[in-house]
């Protein structure tokens, strides 16, 4: 009976140490929410994990891209799963997964830019300036914006977040706005962002100048032509800092990025930031699936000296004599992301031009981009000719990245060239995982 | 006198067969004799010889017998199988009548319990005890694996050919979605880890962490199923607990070494039936031409179809297309072999068992192999006679040469094997070898593949035992498992993965539990008629994980695999960590052996769950009544048992679910442009807590003719709320979903077991042991249907049970047009997602095992039979393999397509090969859901023993030599190779038959000696 005297304590023992501080384990690799943006470090990191977000696979990285891409007429799929196909059907169904993924990881963005723009303005870290603390929350500003610009031109009017997330409660049922205040938005942000912003160039992240970018896009794709042509205007006078590159492929052959083509290109170093584009796109030899292939159309339009001119090196043969797409091919896969391109505002400005009836610049504008191709100079006669010169520029000059089904529904052209008649399909459904999980959400008609 | 001696011997073993009193001396006495049981029933065929000799005799059908005798000093022994054996001296008695006593062994036979154990007789829980020497020789890389259709309403499907790869295991019925499923294993009182910790993609397959124990090293499995049995485990009962006693040796027992051996061949006994390289040309060219009648846009006709002369452009015509066989340089006739050796005993006060073993079982899919050296110590001390201390000890060394046997296009063995289609060479034109169809090269793939791992796994128990008085007793333990799980690819350049410039990863991963427990315990016989049983107890337990990986690409050449002479590498490192608290006890009550009643709670706290709700209480409650202790049918000789049993109570899950789970999170792993960067990674649950499944649960045992048939028959309902789910977040809120306590999962079924003893008739007895189970599982709560699975095939939907495969209904191809027709069953005149239905799920209807052992003298036969009805298989290669044609060459073409429709008036259900009418091969038909219903000989065991006389001579205790076939017969409709093969390890993804590779059908010959 001597032990149980010694057991009894020993029992107590180990019940007061199996108390809280025993079952308080917290991890290594996370910290709390309570403490998140509370510093100069945590604010500038955390306005890197927007950026971390815009290039996220079902983002930038390679999802919302491909919806851009797949669902124009350059693309065919060699694999299996018929939710890609869906796009160059479009056919596309509510239960489609990349849509799912694409409209996740953008409102993960927008809740990211949300954190910044709600907690940076009160941190009071006398090292994080106010300049400082303008650029963060105006980076926050425009990337927000984006989001929204592609939110509302893929399905029309979404809820408009603009507070964090913080408790599980937060940001659901919110019924969708209209498309037209959606863009809105994107202009409030951009306004927004606009005078927060450095006057510098970076292509990597958010200036001022890479508003004037994406403004003048959202004016075009709001048929603002005089706005449109001012912004682009903006950058392509500063010629030292935004021109286009000859031959075509020095803005990402040889593993360039950051050229003075680039406006604004998402980053990926290949190892902790992978952009996995390049495995759809490349062959098996280069370690790639290459389910997405560049379709025989498309391969004898960019192989055609006339029309494609340089621009032939987007495409390549594999082993087995098989055309495949070489836009995202670094090993490891540190692809950039282009997401606006000097190219691009000058086509946007050539657009902007012909409709405004300034011939002679818009053609100006669209040879330029010819030039860089090394291709004649076009001609048109009216701006219909001009408008479907662009129209067919774009095609090739934009064949890889996300831009054939936006200009195509953006101008009215998509029941023409793809045959696309329904116009409930120049939205995409609302996934439906979506629906059943929020219903104040509704479905786009025609779903 | 020596040599006469041998030559007698020898004689015996050449006369066997014939009886041993022809061998009889003439001058010897003899003796007559009647043997019966107590009641005085006559007992025929029992078993009588003079000990230490092979003389003997049977007793006749009267139960009369007549043995000569060679003297009256060497005792007789009476043996029959269900009575005690007795041995009697016959002095200078020339008649003797002999009553034997029936054998309540069965009764008597003590059962393992959550912290003690039980006799049999006084079990109030639904217990089930597993001898795994009858499964031993099934090869499979884990004990659970060999379990299958041993266990009443334990479900086991392999999922794989591929030996040591995790299997599912379901103690009746699934409870959870998101939470783990699998039971709690409990190695010699260690809570062992059971989830995989492989990093590398094989297709979506996992290993197994259970086949790191040597089944050979296993004394006995009991299997806990109801909440009597289980709560005692509380928060990690839910599931059921198996418990795994290893062998021991005894005190006071000679030094035993036990060798066994054994060899074999496996192989798959049917492959796949693909089309030729001219079937599958003709098709495609059908498909070409039918789409282009279906839309004349594409402009596809019969001039420019893509088999057509290469003259012309094409690719030759289909009768000029070649066929390649790669299934058949992929499949082998795979070695088994398998060596253990022990040694066990014990003096006065030490006792021990010492057991290595070494497993080595190839796939019979080149290259994958499985390999284990194990090493057992179990010492015991028994100190002075009250204190006792002992260790368990398992070193495990498990070594996998791993290959993607699932899916996946790079480096997919299968895919690279079976999805390619046959007509394309398996090199260019320039003779170089090249992957076809997206996948890899399949003898590239074979000869450079590169992905092993090792497992290094101690799992060690020690104890200190101290009995207090006679009838308190104290128990302090110290658990141990430890794993040390080392991976590494490499993948050069010839391979889709490695290219270019190759790619090597490393990935070191660290499991460890420690365990600290106290027991005390209180059993007292209080008066005739009343003992009583308390045991109060604690454990703390803290499992840490932690892991680091690295990946290096860019290599000179294929000389060069280590991630140090890789151009750029990466790592990255990683640290979890979870603990548990707990405080249990236990009231048992027993009346005469006539009432007895429990009582047990446990107290759990974990650190994995949200601030306000950390601890749980998992109650239970069980009583039973002996029928047959009661005076009314005492004397009822035809009923030997009859008990009634009932349990109610409450157990908890929490496995599966993130060590952090509740905790509101932002990571640090955001970086941009090389720098780092932080985001919001996971909302905050406070209020996260346990699964509880309340579990009932009515049982009744039946004994009859002294034992010689046993029934035991359960029935129960589980009822699982606060069900662990990552409930779907609207994606406005920027997550896609939290932890929370959201669905409600019920399982009710039934179970029988009937073992009987069908002949004993001297030389020959007869057993059969069956056992069926039914379990209807049924998701009774959750707010949103959830998808998984490749084409969101299976949907998990309330109402109905987990696991359930979503399809489009084929009604029938029609006759005229050649055109699928589905059920449109929301009649909008559309086929579209709303038309997707729940046509069955994985779960049979009931399932079980069947087995007959039969032995005759020295001969032992076993023949096991496994089945399974009514469950549902999505066949997915066929899917992918009925393309008609679509597929061109991106993907094989079954001969079964070969079936499709031609013409207007042809009755099939395979449709016409067509690209316009995305319907006829649509993604998710039911025509690829079939039935999976099985019944398997799992294994035929036939042995022979060397009679005792010949061993003895050379100290050999015994000699058997044995055969063993596995999976040699399989009845099913399932069009498959194997009607339980599982693409994915994921317990949400089962049942789904892609680029598996069968179990095996194999043979062994083995050799087992006991010195």
């Amino acid at each position: 009976m001597k032990l149980i005297r010694h057991i009894i304590p020993v029992f107590a023992l180990t019940a007061l140490v199996s108390c809280k501080d025993f079952l308080d384990v917290r991890p290594l690799e996370s910290i709390s929410d309570d403490l998140t943006i509370v510093d100069k470090a945590s604010a500038e990191t955390a306005v890197r994990g927007i950026y971390s977000a815009l290039g996220n696979s079902s983002y930038y990285g390679t999802g919302f891209q491909s919806i851009g891409y797949l669902s124009g007429d350059n693309v065919q799929w060699t694999g299996s799963q018929s939710q890609v196909q869906e796009f160059i059907n479009h056919k596309v169904n509510a239960d489609n997964s990349t849509i799912g993924g694409a409209w996740t990881a953008i409102y993960r963005t927008i809740n990211r830019a949300n954190n910044v723009i709600d907690k940076v303005p009160a941190v009071t870290d006398p090292t994080l300036t106010q300049v400082l603390k303008d650029q963060y929350v105006g980076e926050a500003y425009f990337l927000r914006a984006l989001s929204y610009f592609d939110l509302a031109r893929t399905w029309g009017g979404v809820p408009l977040i603009t507070r964090p997330t913080l408790t599980p409660s937060d940001n659901s049922g919110v019924k969708r706005s209209t498309q037209a205040e959606t863009y809105a938005q994107v202009l409030k942000d951009l306004d927004a962002a606009e005078p927060l912003l450095p006057l510098t160039t970076d292509r990597f992240r958010a200036t001022r100048k890479t508003v004037w970018a994406l403004k003048s896009r959202y004016y075009l794709y709001q048929k603002n032509w005089v706005k449109a042509e001012e912004y682009a205007d903006k950058l392509l006078t500063d010629a030292t800092n935004y021109s286009l590159l000859k031959p075509y492929s020095a803005f990402f052959a040889n593993d360039a990025r950051g050229t003075r083509e680039s406006v604004f290109e998402i980053f990926y170093n290949g190892t902790t930031e992978v952009n996995s584009h390049r495995g759809q796109w490349q062959p098996q030899t280069n370690g790639g699936t290459r389910q997405w292939a560049p379709n025989d159309a498309f391969v004898a339009l960019v192989n055609d000296p006339a029309v494609g001119g340089n621009r032939s090196t987007l495409v390549a043969k594999d082993n087995q004599n098989r055309w495949y797409g070489n836009l995202y091919y670094r090993n490891p896969a540190s692809d950039p992301t282009f997401v606006i391109r000097t190219a691009e505002l000058y086509l946007i400005r050539a657009e902007a031009r012909a409709q405004l009836g300034k011939l002679t610049e818009g053609l100006a504008d669209l040879n330029a981009v010819r030039d860089r191709a090394g291709l004649t100079a076009a001609k048109a006669a009216t701006a219909a000719d001009l408008l479907l010169a662009i129209e067919n520029e774009r095609r090739i000059e934009f064949a890889l990245e996300p831009h054939r089904w936006f200009d195509l529904v953006r101008t009215g052209r998509a029941a023409a060239v793809l045959g696309v008649t329904d116009p409930n399909r120049y939205l995409l459904p609302i996934p439906v995982d979506q629906l059943l999980t929020d219903k104040s959400l509704e479905q786009n008609p025609g779903y | 006198m020596y040599l006469s001696r041998r030559t007698f011997y020898w004689l015996t073993l050449l006369f066997i067969g014939l009886s041993p009193s022809l061998l009889a001396q003439t001058d010897s006495p003899t003796l007559l004799g009647k043997v019966t049981d107590r009641s005085g029933e006559a007992l025929p065929g029992v078993n009588i010889r003079i000990k230490g000799t092979t003389r003997g005799t049977t007793t006749d059908s009267d139960g009369s017998f007549r043995l000569t005798l060679s003297d009256r000093k060497t005792p007789i022994v009476f043996s029959y199988i269900g009575y005690k054996t007795q041995e009697i001296a016959v002095g200078n008695a020339s008649t003797l009548a002999i009553q034997l006593d029936a054998d309540q062994r069965q009764l008597n036979e003590v059962v393992v319990v959550g912290y003690g154990t039980q006799e049999r007789k006084n079990l109030i829980g639904s217990i089930a005890k597993i001898d795994p020497a009858e499964t031993r020789g099934i090869p499979a890389g884990s004990f659970d694996a060999q379990l299958q259709g041993k266990v009443p309403g334990v479900q086991i499907s392999s999922n794989t050919g591929v030996p040591g790869e995790a299997v599912n295991i379901r103690v009746r019925g699934a409870t959870s979605i998101n939470a783990d499923n699998d039971p709690l294993y409990v190695v010699d009182g260690v809570f062992i880890n059971s989830n995989s910790l492989q990093t590398v993609s094989t297709g979506g397959k996992a290993s197994s962490p259970i086949s790191d124990i040597n089944p050979s090293d296993i004394e006995s499995i009991e299997v806990l199923k109801d909440a009597e049995a289980t709560a005692l485990y509380g928060s990690r009962g839910a599931n059921g607990v198996i418990l795994i006693t290893t062998k021991r040796g005894s005190y006071n027992q000679k030094s035993k070494l036990n060798f066994n051996v054994s060899h074999g061949l496996a192989k798959a006994a049917k492959l796949w039936d693909l089309t030729t390289g001219p079937q599958h040309a003709q098709l495609v060219n059908e498909w070409w031409i039918n789409t282009g009648k279906d839309d004349p846009s594409l402009k596809r006709t019969e001039a420019n179809r893509p088999f057509r002369p290469v003259s012309e452009g094409g690719r030759g015509l289909p009768e000029e297309q070649q066929t390649y066989d790669r299934l058949g340089e992929l499949f082998r006739t795979a070695h088994l072999q398998n060596y253990d050796l022990s040694l066990t005993g014990g003096s006065k006060s030490t006792k021990y068992y010492i057991g290595g073993g070494y497993n080595r079982q190839e796939a019979i899919i080149r290259p994958i192999r499985f390999e284990r050296a194990s090493f057992k110590v179990n010492l015991d001390q028994q100190v002075n006679d009250r204190i006792q201390v002992g260790v368990s000890n398992t070193f495990t060394r498990t070594f996998r040469n791993q290959a993607r046997a699932g899916d996946g296009p790079a480096g997919g063995l299968l895919q690279a094997a079976l999805h390619t289609p046959t007509y394309l060479s398996p090199v260019n034109e320039q003779g170089v070898p090249v992957g076809r169809a997206g996948f890899d090269n399949l003898t590239l793939l074979i000869n450079n593949y590169d992905v092993n791992s090792t497992s290094l796994r101690y799992i060690g128990n020690l104890y200190a035992d101290v009995q207090l008085s006679p009838s308190l007793r104290f128990r302090s333990s110290w658990g141990i498992d430890y794993n040390n799980y080392d991976e590494s690819e490499y993948w050069n350049n010839l391979l889709i993965a490695g290219s270019p410039g190759g790619l090597a990863t490393s990935s070191i991963s660290q499991f460890t539990t420690w365990l600290n427990e106290q027991t005390l315990s209180y059993r007292k016989k209080i008066g005739g008629n009343h003992t009583i049983g308390v045991l109060v107890g604690n454990t703390l337990q803290a499992d840490v994980l932690t892991r680091t990986y690295a990946e290096g690409r860019g290599f000179a050449n294929n000389a060069f695999t280590q991630i140090s002479s890789a151009a750029t590498t990466a790592a990255t490192q990683s640290w979890s960590k979870s603990t548990l608290a707990s405080f249990f006890s236990r009231v048992d009550y027993n009346y005469a052996g006539k009432y007895l009643l429990d009582f047990s709670i446990r107290a759990d706290g974990s650190s994995r769950f949200g601030s306000r709700n950390k601890w749980g209480y998992f109650p239970a409650v069980g009583a039973a009544w002996r029928i047959k202790q009661e005076n009314f049918l005492k004397d009822v000789q035809a009923i030997s048992d009859l008990k009634l049993r009932a349990s109610a109570g409450t157990t908890g899950n929490q496995n599966g679910i993130g060590n952090f789970a509740a905790q509101g999170l932002w990571t640090g792993g955001a970086p941009y442009q090389g720098s780092p960067g932080i985001a919001p990674q996971q909302l905050s649950n406070p209020d996260l807590q346990w699964e509880r499944t309340n579990q009932i649960n009515a049982g009744v045992d039946l004994g009859l003719f002294n034992g010689r048939l046993g029934v035991e028959f359960n029935v129960y309902r589980k009822v699982t709320t606060n069900g662990l789910l990552q409930l779907n977040l609207a994606g406005t809120t920027g997550f896609s979903s939290y932890w929370s306590n959201a669905a409600e999962i019920s399982n009710k079924g039934f179970e029988l077991t009937i073992n009987s003893d069908n002949i004993r008739r001297g030389d020959f007895t007869w057993t059969t042991s069956f056992n069926v189970a039914q379990n209807r599982n049924k998701i009774e709560k959750l707010a949103n249907p959830l998808r998984y699975g490749s084409r969101d095939l299976i949907l998990q939907q309330q109402g109905n049970p987990l696991y359930s495969f979503w399809v489009y209904k084929q009604l029938y191809v029609n006759p005229e047009t050649g055109n699928v027709v589905y059920e449109d069953v929301n009649k909008d005149g559309k086929i579209t997602t709303d038309d997707r239905q729940i046509l069955g799920s994985i779960w049979p209807k009931f399932f079980g095992g069947i087995t007959n052992n039969f032995t005759y003298r020295g001969f032992d036969l076993g023949v096991f039979f496994a089945f399974q009805y009514g469950n549902k298989v999505y066949n997915h290669n066929k899917f992918f393999g009925e393309g008609g044609g679509a597929r061109d060459a991106a993907r094989v073409i079954l001969a079964s397509n070969l079936a499709r429709w031609q013409k207007p008036g042809d009755v099939t259900d395979v449709p016409r090969p067509d690209g316009v009418n995305v319907n006829n091969y649509r993604d998710g038909g039911s025509r690829w859901l079939e039935d999976g219903s099985f019944l398997r000989l799992r294994s035929l065991n036939l042995g022979y023993t060397i009679p005792k006389a010949v061993t003895a001579r050379l100290k050999i205790e015994t000699v058997r030599v044995y055969f063993s076939g596995n999976n040699l017969l399989l009845l099913t409709n399932y069009s498959g190779l194997d009607p339980e093969s599982s693409a994915s390890s994921d317990q949400n993804q089962q049942g789904i038959d892609l680029g598996t590779p069968p179990q095996p059908r194999s043979f062994q010959l083995g050799l087992n000696v006991t010195l």
